[in-house]
Formats: C-alpha cells, structure tokens, sequence
C-alpha cells in the first residue's frame, strides 16, 4: 500500500470579492508515494507543484479529490487532527528554512516534540540525534542568525525528522542556497532515503537536484506530465487525458 | 523546552515589543486608575462644597398627609447603611419676652443633649439645655437681645408662660442644617408638653455619614417606613450647588467611562499588533504542528502575563499622578485633602481589568493568527486586507448607533434613569470608533491632497501605511477620537450646564446687596414677621436705597411632594427674575399679578402639573388651591419650587415673611450702603452680602468644577498622547524592514522622519474630525439625559474655543507622540532593518 495517496486532487483559488471564476491550480492529479522512495516533484513556475506538495502535507485542503497518508483520508480530519498528523507524520523542509530566529537551533529542532508535549529532556536527546545525523550537532546552541542558508537548511531538515515522520515533504529545498550547499542537503537527503529508508517527497525546478531523486513527476498547468516511475505501471494524469 | 520559554525569548530578542505592549496597558491602567480617583476626589470635593452651602447632609421623615405624627409609629432607622444619627424634631412658633422687648421667634425641640454630646452639634457657649426651664439660644438672637448665660427669658406657649435660662449659645451655621430658621432651642420633651402634644413630631431629621449617599438613605428609610410617614429630602436642602454639581457628576461618570473605553483601544491595538508582528512564529509553530488551541493559549497566556504586569504598573503609576491632580481638583474646590476619600478597591478593580481588557483583547488576533492561511501567515509581506467598503462595520456602525439611541429614548421618556445615558453614551463613542475604519480613507486621502507637493511621495506612502491597515489604524485614530469626543462633548455640555445656572442666578439676584438669614427657609406661618420682614422697612427707609424686594420662601408640599413656596416682590419697573418655558415674560407677569402661580420645571416634572391645572399647595398646614400659569426654569431647591407674589402669598398661605432682602442701590450709592445696611443687619440678626461677594462665591463654585473636569479632561489627553505615541512606536518597530528599505533605496532619514510624522498627524487630524463630530454629538446627548432631571431643556451653544483647544491638542498630541518613534525610523541600522524578520 503507497504511503502516501493523491486521488484526483484538484486546488482552485479564489480572490477574495473576487466575482470571476478562480485560477486552477492542480487540476485532477492522481499520485501514489510507496515507503522509502525518494520522488522529486518538478515543473516550471506557477505549474502548480508546491499547491500539489501543500495538499499532500496536509497544509492547503483541496478543493476536491482526496489525500491519504498511511491510509488517513487526511480531507476528513479537522484542524486540530491535521495538526497531529503534521507534528507526528510529517516532516517539513521550506525554501527559506522557517527556523524561528527566537530560538537556538537546537531548541527549533525540538519544537514539534515540545509541541507534542513530550518531556524536556527527551525533546533535547532527540533534537541533539536528529542534528548529528545531519551533520549539526556542534552548532545545536546557535541562533539561525548565525548560521550560514546551508546550515540553516541542514537544521531545518533535522526538524523534519525529529518525530521520525511517515514522510518527509520539502519545498525547493536548494532553492535559497549556492551550489555548494545545495548539493550537500541534496546529499543528506538521498543518505536518509538510502540509510533510514526515509520517504521523501520534494518540490523543485531545478532538474540536476530532480535527477538527485530516484523518481521525477513532471507537473505542468496543474496537470502531471510525466512520472519517471510510476509504480506498478499506474497511469499518469497525461496517459488518462491522451 | 517548555512552549512558553519560546515567549520569554521572544520577548528577550524583541524587547522593544513585550516593553511598548506593557507600557500600553501600564498607560490603559493608569490612566483609568487617575481618572476614577480624580473623579471621586470632584466628587468628595462636590459633596463638601455643597455641604459648606447645605450643612450637614440630611433627609427628613414626616407625615405623608402633613401635620405632626406619634413618635412611637417611627420605627428604628439608625442600623440604615450611611444613617450618622436620627434626630426628631419638634417646631413651635412663639414669642419671646426679654425685658421690654418682644420677638416672635421659632423653637425648636430637640435631645440637644445627645446632639451635642455625638458631636453634631457644638456650642459657641454655655452647656446642653435640659427640662422645660433652660434653653439655648442662637447666638446672634442673643445679641439681639442683650442675653448672656445664666439670663433669662419668657417663653410664651399655648396661653402658657415659661420662664427659661439661657445655659447655651449656638451660632447660625451650627444649628442651621436642623432648625433652619429657628432661633431658639429647647428639650423636645418638654416643647411637646408645652404644647400638648407630648409623643408627636413634626418630622424627623437624619443625618447621613460623611461616606453614605443621600438617595440611598433617602431608599432605605423609603422603605423601612410605615404608610403614614414619608421620606424625602427637605426642600429647603436641595441646594443650588447640588444642582450646578449635578451635570458636573454626570459628565464624571462619562469621563470615567470615556477612558475605560481609550484604555480598551491602546490595549486594543498594543495586542494586535503585539500578535501581527509575529504572525509568521505563530504560522510555523501550526505548520509544524502546532494545535489552534496550543497557539491561542500561548497568546493569550502572555497577554494576561505582559497584561499583568502593566496592570500593576500601570495602577502604581496612576495612583501616583492622581495625587497631584485630587490635590490639585481638591485645592480648586476648596475641599480640605483629608476629606478626600480614596477607595481601596480601585487598585485591584483596575489590576484586574488591565489583565481581562488585555486577555480579551488579545484574543481576537489570537483568532486572527490561527485563522489565517498558512502559507500566507509564511510569507514576508501578507497581503493587505480588502480595501472598500465592509457591510460588517457598516451594520456594526447601524447597530450601536441603534442601541444608544434607544438607551438615550428611553432616558428621555424616563423609563430608564439619567445615570443609564453614561452606558448609552459610551455605546454612541464605540459606533463613533467604529465608524472610523469606513470614513478616515476619505478623510485622510483628502488631507494628504492638501499636502505640499514637495512632500508628495512621503504623504503618498504615509497615506498608504494609514490605507493598508484599516483596523489598526482605527484602533489607533480611536484613542484620539474617545481624547477629542471626550474634550468637546464635555466641554459644551458643562458650559452650557454652567451658562444656564449663571443665567438663573443673575436674573434671581439683582441686587448690590442681600440681606437673609443663614437658613432662609421659613419654618412656620404663623410666625409673623421674621427678622428680615422688620427690617425691610430700615432698608427701605435709608438714603441711597433704590429699592428692596421681598423674598420669602416657605416649606411647601404639591401632591404630596415636597416643594418651596416663593413669594416675590415683582416691580413693574424690573425685569421679570423668572424665565418661562413656552411663555412669554408678559404672559407670565400678568399672571402672577392675577393671583396665579408658575412652577419650577422640576416640580412640574415630579408632579405632573401643565400649565392651566389648579392644584392643592400646603403650606404651613394650610392647603389652598393655586392655579399654574406657566412652568419657569429654576434651581431653587433644585427647581422643585412654585412662585407666587408676595401680597399673593400673605392672602393664600398667610406666608408674610421676607427671608431675604434684595437691595438695589442708587447710583453711585452702592458702597455708601455698606455701613447703614450692616447696623440693620447686626441688629436683626441678618447675613449681609454684597453681589460682589455672592458673585465671588459662584464663581469659585463653577470655576471648582470646571476646573476640576479640565484637569481629568486634560488627563484623558495626556493619556491619549501616550497611547499614539506608543502605537506610533511598535507601528515603526513593526515596518523597521519596510522603513530599512527605503532608505536602502535612497531615502533621506529626514524623509523617513517626515514619512512617520506624516503618517500620525493624518491620523490625528482624521481622528480629530470624527471625534469633533462625536464630541458635538455626546454634548447633545448628555443636555437631553439632563433634560428629565432638570425639566427643561438647556440651550447647547456651539462653542469655537472649546473646538479649537481639543482639536488644537489633538493635533499637538499626534505630532509630538510620533516624533520620537520617527527619529528611531531613521536611524535604522539598515542591514539590521532589511533582515528583520
């Protein structure tokens, strides 16, 4: 059973005292993520990829179609529900990182544990593992302001994986950082994929981090275009369309 | 971690934000804290300058039919909350023989022995009288008379004679707030048995502590009270100064409840912004997981927290000026400052609502925060909120201007009481502050317009941060509309409160000089001439006399309520000293010469009289039927009065006395009068005083209370100014990174200052003309809650100077308030501005 599960997925936006009809931004895609693959969602700007990687996070409520993670039709929880899902399931890694500039970073590492409400010491052993794993454990007392986009981008990937989530979403991960530290996080993703047979699911434009994943989905207006492995042959949104 | 230590970091990495959110409720609190202080040291001050006038605050009980009534069917009143003492009272008319010399006097029969011993009554001389044979005499009559302790006098009673020593002297002032009027006092048992009536009284007398409230007395022995017997505030106490002062208390309770309301808006907006700065933290923690309740909870937790702690600074801060400002309102007063009376309660009241208006106002953004998108909550620059017309503060606007014009209807109609029109009034301000969002982009777009044109982009981007925000920029305007409907609306309606009491005293006293009794209430009928009546032919008779009018003024009762009689002198050479409503000064002066009466508006309203009606007077246990010719606007004994002319009132209530003399001078004889009338007035037993010292006495009441509700008025700008000032700051901490980036781009940092100034002075001048417009508004409100109190309507003026001061001050206000937060804009460190997040 695929870990993750998009069933016609559709997401209009609306403009507020808009009267017009809204943009289509994902317009019916179907999508399975099997445990442990490492898919690389892609497309040009506006092609409606990251819409598609918020709903699948359960960040953006469709407009129509269903998500499933772990079989939870995540369309049927209520906000506090999908709060659970997101704090325990899934891990997030954003463009611009989204550490709170408040905290060090190990204290943002710990925060969806802290938020969960799991004991203080265990929130920091925990944190502590997931910054060794991605190579920041010496830098755990420093605030985001003194990290450099790499290591700020390492870190927030040892937040995503602090709860050991079902799924780890991330959105253009490489997007705000030189090439050097892009090919590093990349690295740290396909190690996690490889060492702990993490699922990763990340959204970019940029094909030579794409190539980095073991699967490409090529979105283009809202629609998949192409999917590099589709699993067991399921067909893609342009094979039901042609 | 613990989620809290999250706040605790972000108040150590943003102090400048947790500090303005405490300073704005410390500012919130304090200002509530002084106001509510300031107003209760008017309020002591009021009550002991009208004391100073009345004495010692009373209510009487008397028999509801009139007449005496047995003391054993009076039950016991002295455990009445604010009851100081019950003091029965006997009067009986007689005459006094000394020597050759005879006087009609009134006695009074009272337990002086206990009066003096608990301290209500303290004697100039001599001891307490006891039994039928002693007596103590007040201390002027005395003198009259010749009479030292240990003389003796003859008592005449009933065809009984008693002869008296005189083992007491008590002056005027000691003994007026229970035997106005009288000059002798006796032992109440024995003046009953004299004239057997022993076990009766006329009425009896309470005194009300220092602290109690006359109305509440006035409700509790109301309601102990048997049928035959009657509670009521004796006439002759309601004084003018309670009148001048009652308007005065009104607009207290307003300012009071004004303020509350400012403090709501700085917390208001302290809190929302407090929150929106921090929208993307509040955005993450849900993205990452985080519940609506876990986000709301921490907001709301470190509003009651930082709530808190400006409560209680906030009330230190407060207690603190209000000191200077009661000293200063009590020195106004002429009110000793131990009198003031400070309640302990203010200072947890005041704590507490800091905490709950900060609880509750955080909780709007709180809901704000984790409603919103969270993707959009993620981005740098959220999209402003939709611009144009919103339906919702429309009906908001609709619906309170709804409600405070039926609270203000009912008021009217008297279905609800006068006090009810504070609540109204304060719901009238919110759909003022309501209206704000709708009409201050056309207002303000208008403003910038007029600005030079050299300072075109910095008005075009100050007006844009004012458009962008549209409900903070309410919120903050709003504290200068609730500043400047506060200084206007109170400003007229208490000088046109005042006018209308000036305009009545100086058409009652037109005289250059006043001869009366301390008290000037007539106590019985058949008393014959009293002093003033003897000596009104002495005045007449002395050179340098233009002319002398009689006044003579009588307890009175008009359907049972109680009232005074007038009866006036009216030359035909005078203008008329009564202002009709609804009638002509011929109209109503060939009336009063026909025989008829004119009521005071109050008592018309408290008895349902109309002009036209014959109603039944009591005076003096005589009833007689008087016909009410035309309703005139009074304030003697709070306008619960009927006037009648003298010669009408000697045939009607054998009222014959003149209790005051109203002497007009010659020219240029005014001060020559000096000597001759103070002989006549020594040698009767008169108070003598000049129109001068009258007017001097007037003037020092109003310019009291005006200068009393200034002062809180002036407190209200001050608090506003720092209400702007710290929304100004926390709005500069807030666009740090827009600011950064202007100047980044090429802006000037005097540009950036002038961007900031620009910015609060749209504001203010926007807030200034809506709270003009308000403030004109409340004035109008607060004359109609008046009107049923008062029983005529008082004239509103519109009044330029009080418009041009507050909107003067409003102005001064956003400025000076924006100055400080501008000059920080433009020192910006800009790397540091650019990367605020």
């Amino acid at each position: 059973m695929p870990i993750l599960e998009a069933q016609h997925l559709c997401k209009t936006f609306h403009k507020p005292h808009a009267e017009a009809e809204g943009v289509a931004a994902v317009r019916g895609v179907d999508l399975a993520v099997e445990s442990g693959e490492f898919v690389a969602i892609t497309g040009a700007s506006g092609s409606g990829k990251s819409t598609l990687l918020h709903m699948l996070g359960g960040i953006t409520r469709p407009s129509s179609g269903r998500v499933l993670l772990e079989g939870v039709d995540l369309a049927g929880l209520d906000d506090d529900a999908l709060a659970l899902v997101r704090r325990r399931r899934i891990g997030f890694v954003f463009q611009r990182y989204n550490l709170l500039p408040e905290l060090s970073l190990l204290e943002n590492v710990a925060l969806p544990l802290v938020l969960d409400g799991v004991a203080e010491q265990t929130c920091d052993t925990a944190a502590a593992a997931a910054l060794e794993a991605v190579g920041m454990a010496h830098r755990g007392g420093h605030r985001p302001d003194a990290l450099s986009g790499g290591e700020q981008q390492r870190g927030a990937v040892a937040r995503a994986l602090v709860t050991n989530p079902a799924i780890v979403l991330a959105d253009e991960p490489t997007g705000a950082l030189d090439s050097i530290n892009a090919r590093r996080v990349i690295e740290l993703l396909q190690h996690l994929v490889a060492d702990r047979g993490q699922t990763v699911v990340l959204v970019t434009h940029d094909a030579a981090t794409a190539a980095a994943a073991g699967r490409t989905v090529r979105v283009r207006d809202g629609l998949i275009e192409s999917d590099s492995h589709p699993p067991h042959g399921r067909p893609t949104t342009e094979a039901l369309g042609s | 971690m613990r989620l809290e230590r999250l706040l605790v970091r972000q108040w150590w990495n943003r102090p400048g934000r947790a500090l303005a959110t405490v300073a704005s409720v410390a500012v919130a609190v304090g200002a509530v804290v002084a106001t509510w202080v300031s107003a209760d040291a008017s309020r002591t001050g009021y009550r002991s300058l009208t004391e100073a006038i009345d004495g010692v605050p009373v209510v009487d009980v008397v028999s509801r039919g009139g007449g005496r009534f047995e003391a054993a069917g009076v039950p016991s009143l002295v455990d009445i909350p604010g009851v100081r003492a019950v003091v029965p009272l006997f009067y009986r008319p007689t005459l006094l023989r000394v020597g050759e010399k005879r006087v009609r006097e009134i006695a009074v029969g009272v337990d002086v022995e206990s009066l003096v011993a608990t301290g209500l009554l303290t004697l100039s001389a001599g001891r307490a009288c006891f039994g039928p044979e002693e007596a103590v005499l007040e201390t002027s009559l005395a003198n009259s008379l010749g009479l030292a302790l240990g003389d003796e006098i003859l008592f005449f009673a009933r065809r009984r004679i008693r002869r008296m020593e005189v083992v007491g002297l008590a002056d005027r002032q000691a003994i007026g707030w229970f035997a106005e009027g009288a000059g002798v006092i006796t032992d109440i048992q024995a003046l009953s048995e004299m004239s057997r009536a022993l076990g009766f009284l006329d009425r009896v007398r309470i005194a009300i502590t220092p602290e109690g409230s006359r109305k509440r007395v006035l409700a509790g022995v109301a309601a102990a009270l048997p049928e035959p017997l009657l509670a009521e505030i004796p006439a002759g106490k309601a004084s003018m100064a309670e009148d001048v002062l009652h308007s005065a208390d009104l607009g207290l309770d307003f300012v009071t409840g004004l303020t509350v309301a400012m403090a709501w808006f700085i917390v208001g907006n302290a809190m929302l912004m407090n929150v929106t700065e921090r929208r993307r933290g509040f955005s993450l923690m849900q993205l990452l997981g985080a519940t609506v309740k876990q986000v709301r909870r921490l907001i709301v937790g470190e509003a009651a927290l930082l709530g808190g702690v400006g409560a209680v600074l906030g009330a230190a801060a407060g207690w603190l000026a209000a000191k200077p400002i009661a000293a200063g309102i009590s020195q106004a007063l002429q009110a000793p400052l131990e009198a003031l009376q400070f309640n302990p309660f203010i200072l947890p009241v005041a704590i507490l609502m800091g905490i709950v208006v900060a609880v509750a106002a955080a909780w709007w953004p709180s809901r704000e925060a984790t409603d919103a998108d969270l993707l959009e909550g993620l981005s740098v620059a959220p999209a402003p909120p939709p611009r144009g017309i919103s339906w919702r503060f429309v009906s908001v606007v609709l619906a309170l201007a709804a409600v405070a014009a039926i609270v203000q209807g009912l008021v009217i109609t008297e279905v609800l009481p006068p006090r009810m029109a504070v609540p109204g009034g304060i719901v009238l301000l919110l759909a003022f502050v309501a209206l704000t969002p709708l009409v201050l982009p056309w207002i303000a777009r208008g403003l910038a317009a007029l600005a030079p044109r050299r300072f075109r982009i910095e008005t075009k981007l100050a007006l844009e941060q004012i458009l962008r925000q549209p409900i903070r920029t309410a919120l903050t305007s709003g504290v200068l509309v609730v500043a400047v409907t506060n200084g206007v609306g109170l400003g007229h309606a208490i000088r046109d409160n005042v006018d209308n009491v000036l305009g009545w005293y100086a058409r009652l006293m037109q005289a250059d000089w006043v001869l009366m009794h301390a008290g000037v209430v007539s106590a019985g009928g058949d008393g014959g001439d009293s002093e003033a009546g003897s000596a009104e032919a002495e005045v007449a008779a002395l050179p340098g006399v233009r002319s002398v009018a009689g006044i003579g003024v009588a307890v009175g009762r008009v359907a049972g309520i109680a009232c005074v009689v007038v009866a006036r002198d009216l030359p035909a050479d005078e203008p008329l000293p009564l202002e009709a409503v609804s009638a002509s000064e011929a109209e109503v002066r060939a009336a009063l010469n026909r025989g008829d009466a004119v009521a005071g508006t109050v008592l018309a309203r408290r008895t349902g009289i109309k002009p036209g009606d014959e109603v039944a007077v009591e005076v003096f246990g005589r009833t007689t039927t008087v016909r009410i010719a035309a309703l005139v606007i009074d304030y003697t004994s709070g306008g619960a009065s009927l006037h009648v002319r003298r010669d009408v009132a000697r045939r009607l209530f054998g009222l014959d006395a003149a209790d005051v003399l109203l002497v007009k001078a010659a020219p240029g004889q005014v001060s020559a009068l000096r000597q001759p009338l103070e002989l006549i007035a020594e040698e009767h037993a008169l108070l003598l005083r000049s129109f001068g010292d009258l007017q001097v006495f007037i003037d020092t009441v109003v310019k009291g209370v005006v200068s009393s509700l200034w002062a809180i008025l002036g407190l209200g700008f001050v608090v506003g100014s720092l209400g702007v000032a710290n929304t100004v700051t926390m709005n500069v901490l807030e666009k740090q990174r827009t600011l950064g980036l202007l100047r980044a781009v090429g802006m000037t940092s005097r540009q950036v200052t002038l961007v900031v100034v620009l910015e609060s002075l749209i504001l203010g001048i926007a807030g200034s003309l809506i709270g003009l417009f308000g403030g004109i508004t409340t004035a109008l409100f607060i004359q109609l809650s008046s009107q049923p109190l008062l029983g005529h309507p008082i004239e509103a003026k519109f009044r330029p100077e009080v418009i041009a001061a507050n909107l003067a001050a409003a102005v001064v206000v956003a400025v000076v308030a924006a100055w400080l937060p501008a000059r920080r804009a433009a020192r910006l460190d800009l790397l540091q501005a650019i990367s605020a997040e």
